[in-house]
C-alpha cells in the first residue's frame, strides 16, 4: 500500500516530463533529427525555476496567482487519476465531477491571467479556450456517464475498467468511449490536430498564446501542469485499452505505463503527419466526440437490455 | 410563537408608513432599516425552533366573509425561505444608502424607496407562513407591485418606464394563470384552504395534471423561466443595482417556493411531472446561460444568468420528482436538497454580484462591457468580490455553487433509475447541465476580464474608485458566505434539512449525503492549498521586475486593441448562430476613395423577444399569408389537416374515459 502509494507520487512527479520528453524525440525521428535528451523537458523546468520572474505592468496580482492555481488543480486531479492501476492514491464517489469541475478551475485562472495583460492575442486565445472548454466539457460527461452506467461504478479509477463484451454493447460503449477520450485528450492538451504547440505564430495558437508574458517559475508551474494534464488524460485512456487493468500484481502498473508510452508516440507520429486543422474546424473535430459519446451513452441502454 | 412572527406584518407597515410620512431622507432610511431589523429578529424568534427541527407552527385567525378563517403555518420549507429572505433584503437597504447618495443629493427623498422594500419584507412573511389563498393572492400582488416600483425609481427615463411596464404586465400574465388554478381549486374543494387543496390533489383526479400545469406556468413566469423570461434582461438593466441583486437573488425565489409549496400538497407526483419539471429546467439552463454569452450590458447579463441559475434549481426538482414519482427517497432527496441549496446559493452570489455591477456603475456611470476595462487597478476590493462571485456562479470549486450542483449530478448521474433509457436521459441531463456550466464559466471570465481586467478601454469613461463602506459591507458578507457554503456546506444543509421535514422520509436525507462527503474534504483540502499557494506567489512577486506587455511586435499599441466582450464571444456565438443571430448594421465603404466614414453594428438580440413580438405584431399576417396558399398546394394542406384532426381525435379519445 505504502509502495503502491510512493510509486504514484513519484510517478506524478517525474512521468509528465518524460512522456513529453518522449513525445519530442518522436517528433524528432520523424523529420529525420536525433532529437534532444528524454528528460530536455525536465532540463528546461529547471531552468526556468532559477530565473526571476518579470511582469508586465498591466497585470494585476491574479496574474501572480493564476499559474500556481492552474499546477494545484493539475496536481490535485492526477491524485485521483488511474495512473499505476485501478487503485488511484484518493478516490471517492463521484470524483469524475470533481476532477473535471478542478480542471475548468485551473482552465479559468489561465484565462484570467491572459485577459489580465490586457494583449489582445492573449485575450484571442483565452477565448478559443473558453469556446473550445465549453463544447468538450459535455464530451467528457457523456462518456463518464456511460462509463458509469456500463460498469456501475462511480469513481473515475473504476469506471475505466470496463470489460467489453462484443455481444452486449459493452464493447460498443468501450470502443466509442476511446473515440471521445481521444478528442478530449488531443484539445485538452493541444496537441495537434487541434493546436499547434510548436507554432510561432500568435495568430494560430491556443495554449502557447495565453501564456506569453508569464516568465521564469511561473512559466514552469504552466508548462509542468500542462504536461501533468497530458500524463492524467494519457493514463485514462490507457486504462482503458489495458487488458491486465484489473490484475492485482504491478502487470498492471507496467501495462499503464507502457501503454501511456505508446500514446506519446503515438501523438508525437500524429502531429508529425497531419497539419493543425483550421480553428473554424476545432468545434466540429469536437462534435465529433461529442457524437461518439453520446453514441456511447446509447450503447449502455442497449447493454442492459441485451443481458438482463 | 408564531404570533411574535406575525408581530412583523404591523412593524413593517408601520415602518414602511414612517419613511414615507417622514421628509428627512437620513431618518426615513434609518427608520425603514429598523423596521426591517426588528421584524428580521421577529421573525429568527419563530424560524430558528422549526429549523431546529421543532414542529411547524400554526395559528388560526376567525376572519369576517368571504375568508372565513385566516390560517398560518410555519413549516420547515416556510421557515427555509424566511431565514435568508429578509435579511437579505435588510442588506440590500444597507446597500441602497450608498447606492442612491447621488440621486438623493439631487433632492430625491428615499422614503418610498426604502418604505418599499419594507413592504417586500411583509409580502415574503405572508406568503411563506399562509395557509389560505386569498392572503396568499395578497402577498403575492404585494411583492410584484412594490417590486415594480422599486424597478421605476430612475422613472424619468422612457426607458426604464417602458422596462417597468413589460415586468407588470408579464407579472399579471402570470397572475390570471395562478388565479385560473385557484378558480379551478375553489371550485372542486369549496374552500381557500391548502389543506383542503391538499385533500383534493392527492387524489387521483383528471383535473390533477391540469392544475400541475397552471400553477407550474404561473410560477415559471414568475421566477423568469425560459421562454417567459423576456421580461427580466429589461428589468434588471433598468432597476437600481440592489434592486435588480434583490429581484433576482430574493424576491422571484417565492415562485419556486410556491412551486414546492402546491406540490408537495400534491403528494406522489407521477412520473411525467417530473420529466416535464426537469425538461423545463434543462431547456431553461441551456438558454438562459447561451444569452449571457453575448450582453453587452453587465447587469443584463446577470439577469440572463437568473434564468440559468433558476433552471438548475429546477433540474434539481425534476430529479426530486422523478425519485419521488419511483420511489427511491435517495434519489428524491438528493435532487430536492440540490434545487434548495443552490436557491440559497444562488441568492448569496447573485446579489453579490449585482453589487458588484452597481458599484461599477456608481464608478464610472456604465455598464457596457464594451466601454470599460482595468477597473481592478482602481477599484480592486470591488474587483476581488466581484471575482469570488464570478467563481461561485460558474461552479467551481471549492465556492458555494460547486456544491449545490454536485447534489444535482449525483442525483442524475446515480444510475438508478427504474429502465435504462431513463438512465439514459438523466446522463444526458448531466452532459447538458455540464455544458451549461462551462458556458456560465466564459460568460464570468468575459464579464470579469473585461471589466476589471487588462487596460481602461474608454478614456472617456468617469475614473472609478471603490465605493463607500456601506456598499462594501453588504458585498464582503456575502462574500464570505459564499466561501463559507462552499467549504462548509452542513451550514447551507442545516437550513435545507427542515424544508425537506415536508416530504415522507425520515432520515433518508444523512443516507443520501454520506457518499458525498469525501468532496466536501477535497474541496476544503483545496480551498487550503490554493489559499497558501496564492498567498506565496503573491508575496514573491510583489518585488519583481516589470516591463511593459509583450506585444507581439506591435509597438505601443492602443487600449482599444485589446480583445472586447464581442470579440471574446464571436467564435462561440458563431457555432452556436441558431440560437444567437446576430444583428448586423453596416455602413460598408464605396468606391476607392470613400466620401462618407463607414461603421459596422453587431447587435444580439433575444430571439423569443423578437419572435414573440413578430407574432403579436405580424402573426395575423402570417396566418393569412399561408392561408392564401392553401389553393396552390391542397395536397399538403389536407395533410396538415387531417393531421390535426387525427391529433385532436386521439387527445379527445385518450382523455374521454377518465373523465
Amino acid at each position: 500500500m505504502v509502495i503502491h502509494a510512493l510509486a504514484h507520487i513519484l510517478a506524478v512527479l517525474l512521468l509528465p516530463v518524460l512522456l513529453l520528453g518522449i513525445l519530442q524525440r518522436v517528433k524528432a525521428w520523424w523529420s529525420g533529427r536525433r532529437g534532444a535528451p528524454l528528460l530536455q523537458p525536465a532540463f528546461d523546468l529547471l531552468r526556468l525555476l532559477r530565473k526571476t520572474p518579470v511582469y508586465s505592468e498591466t497585470t494585476t496580482p491574479l496574474f501572480r496567482v493564476a499559474p500556481w492555481v492552474f499546477l494545484t488543480t493539475a496536481l490535485g486531479s492526477a491524485l485521483i487519476a488511474p495512473l499505476l492501476g485501478p487503485a488511484a492514491l484518493v478516490s471517492f464517489h463521484l470524483d469524475f465531477v470533481w476532477f473535471a469541475y478542478a480542471w475548468g478551475l485551473g482552465r479559468v485562472a489561465i484565462m484570467l491571467a491572459a485577459l489580465d495583460t490586457g494583449s489582445s492575442f492573449e485575450g484571442m486565445g483565452a477565448a478559443r479556450e473558453a469556446t473550445f472548454s465549453a463544447f468538450l466539457e459535455p464530451v467528457f460527461f457523456l462518456t463518464a456517464g456511460a462509463l458509469s452506467l456500463a460498469t456501475g461504478k462511480t469513481k473515475l479509477a473504476e469506471l475505466v475498467s470496463i470489460h467489453p463484451h462484443v455481444m452486449d454493447g459493452t464493447g460498443a460503449v468501450w470502443l466509442l468511449s476511446i473515440g471521445a477520450l481521444v478528442v478530449v485528450l488531443l484539445v485538452e492538451s493541444g496537441r495537434m490536430p487541434v493546436d499547434d504547440p510548436t507554432t510561432h505564430l500568435e495568430l494560430t495558437m491556443v495554449h502557447e498564446v495565453m501564456v506569453l508574458d508569464h516568465s521564469g517559475p511561473d512559466l514552469a508551474a504552466i508548462q509542468w501542469a500542462s504536461a501533468l494534464k497530458l500524463y492524467v488524460g494519457a493514463s485514462l485512456l490507457a486504462a482503458l485499452l489495458n487488458p491486465w487493468f484489473d490484475a492485482d500484481g504491478p502487470e498492471s502498473a507496467v501495462a499503464q505505463l507502457a501503454l501511456c508510452g505508446l500514446i506519446a508516440v503515438a501523438i508525437g507520429t500524429l502531429e508529425s503527419l497531419i497539419a493543425r486543422i483550421r480553428l473554424r474546424t476545432v468545434p466540429k473535430f469536437i462534435a465529433l466526440g461529442l457524437a461518439a459519446a453520446a453514441l456511447a451513452l446509447l450503447a449502455t441502454a442497449w447493454k442492459t437490455q441485451g443481458a438482463p | 410563537m408564531l404570533t411574535t412572527l406575525l408581530v412583523s406584518i404591523p412593524v413593517l407597515l408601520l415602518g414602511a408608513l414612517l419613511s414615507v410620512g417622514l421628509r428627512a431622507n437620513r431618518v426615513a432610511t434609518a427608520v425603514s432599516l429598523a423596521a426591517q431589523a426588528v421584524a428580521v429578529a421577529l421573525v429568527f424568534t419563530a424560524v430558528i425552533p422549526v429549523l431546529a427541527g421543532g414542529p411547524p407552527l400554526e395559528v388560526v385567525w376567525p376572519w369576517p366573509l368571504p375568508i372565513d378563517a385566516i390560517s398560518f403555518r410555519l413549516d420547515g420549507l416556510g421557515a427555509f425561505f424566511l431565514s435568508w429572505s429578509l435579511p437579505l433584503t435588510l442588506l440590500g437597504g444597507v446597500y441602497s444608502v450608498g447606492y442612491l447618495e447621488p440621486y438623493l443629493a439631487r433632492g430625491r427623498h428615499s422614503g418610498p424607496h426604502h418604505a418599499l422594500l419594507c413592504l417586500t419584507s411583509l409580502a415574503f412573511v405572508l406568503i411563506y407562513t399562509t395557509q389560505n389563498a386569498l392572503v396568499f393572492l395578497l402577498g403575492w400582488e404585494v411583492a410584484a407591485v412594490s417590486a415594480w416600483l422599486l424597478v421605476i425609481w430612475d422613472y424619468p427615463s422612457q426607458n426604464i418606464r417602458f422596462a417597468g411596464f413589460n415586468y407588470l404586465v408579464s407579472t399579471h400574465v402570470g397572475l390570471f394563470v395562478l388565479v385560473a388554478a385557484f378558480m379551478l381549486l375553489h371550485s372542486k374543494t369549496g374552500s381557500m384552504n391548502f389543506v383542503d387543496f391538499g385533500l383534493f390533489l392527492s387524489t387521483k383526479s383528471p383535473s390533477r395534471g391540469t392544475i400541475f400545469l397552471l400553477l407550474g406556468t404561473a410560477f415559471a413566469l414568475k421566477s423568469a423561466f425560459f421562454p417567459f423570461h423576456t421580461w427580466l434582461p429589461r428589468a434588471h438593466s433598468a432597476a437600481p443595482a440592489h434592486v435588480s441583486a434583490l429581484m433576482s437573488g430574493v424576491i422571484h425565489k417565492a415562485g419556486l417556493f410556491a412551486f414546492l409549496r402546491f406540490t408537495f400538497l400534491m403528494g406522489r407526483p407521477e412520473p411525467w411531472m417530473g420529466w416535464c419539471v426537469l425538461g423545463f429546467g434543462a431547456v431553461s439552463a441551456l438558454f438562459g446561460v447561451l444569452y449571457t454569452s453575448t450582453q453587452r450590458d453587465l447587469k443584463r447579463l446577470l439577469g440572463y444568468s437568473s434564468t440559468e441559475n433558476v433552471g438548475i434549481v429546477s433540474m434539481g426538482f425534476g430529479v426530486g420528482y422523478l425519485g419521488w414519482s419511483w420511489g427511491q427517497p435517495t434519489l428524491a432527496l438528493l435532487g430536492f436538497t440540490g434545487g434548495l441549496l443552490h436557491i440559497l446559493n444562488h441568492a448569496l452570489f447573485k446579489c453579490l454580484l449585482f453589487y458588484g455591477a452597481g458599484a461599477v456603475y456608481k464608478g464610472t456611470h456604465t455598464v457596457d462591457l464594451e466601454r470599460l476595462g482595468g477597473l481592478a487597478k482602481r477599484m480592486p476590493r470591488t474587483a476581488g468580490l466581484f471575482l469570488v462571485g464570478a467563481l461561485a456562479i460558474s461552479a467551481l470549486p471549492p465556492l458555494n455553487g460547486f456544491t449545490s450542483e454536485l447534489l444535482v449530478y449525483s442525483g442524475l448521474l446515480s444510475g438508478s433509475a427504474p429502465t435504462p433509457s431513463a438512465n439514459v436521459a438523466l446522463v444526458a441531463a448531466a452532459a447538458l447541465l455540464a455544458f451549461v456550466g462551462a458556458v456560465g464559466a466564459l460568460s464570468m471570465v468575459r464579464a470579469f476580464g473585461v471589466v476589471f481586467l487588462g487596460n481602461a478601454r474608454d478614456a472617456t469613461v468617469h475614473p472609478a474608485k471603490d465605493p463607500p463602506q456601506s456598499m462594501l459591507a453588504p458585498m464582503v458578507l456575502h462574500g464570505a458566505l459564499v466561501v463559507a457554503l462552499g467549504v462548509a456546506p452542513e451550514l447551507g444543509l442545516v437550513l435545507v434539512r427542515s424544508a425537506l421535514g415536508v416530504l415522507p422520509w425520515e432520515g433518508g436525507l444523512e443516507l443520501a449525503l454520506t457518499p458525498l462527503a469525501p468532496i466536501v474534504w477535497a474541496n476544503r483540502v483545496l480551498a487550503a492549498v490554493l489559499a497558501v499557494g496564492m498567498l506565496l506567489a503573491y508575496r514573491r512577486g510583489r518585488s519583481a521586475r516589470r516591463s511593459p506587455t509583450w506585444g507581439c511586435g506591435a509597438v505601443a499599441p492602443s487600449p482599444r486593441m485589446q480583445y472586447t466582450a464581442s470579440s471574446f464571444t464571436a467564435s462561440f456565438a458563431r457555432v452556436l448562430e441558431s440560437f444567437l443571430p446576430v444583428l448586423r448594421r453596416e455602413q460598408l465603404p464605396v468606391d476607392v476613395f470613400p466620401r462618407h466614414a463607414s461603421k459596422v453594428a453587431t447587435h444580439h438580440p433575444d430571439a423569443v423577444e423578437r419572435r414573440m413580438f413578430e407574432v403579436l405584431g405580424q402573426g395575423e399576417e402570417f396566418v393569412v399569408d399561408n392561408a392564401a396558399r392553401i389553393p396552390e398546394q391542397p395536397r399538403v394542406a389536407f395533410a396538415v389537416g387531417l393531421l390535426a384532426l387525427l391529433v385532436l381525435g386521439a387527445i379527445l379519445l385518450g382523455a374521454g374515459p377518465s373523465w
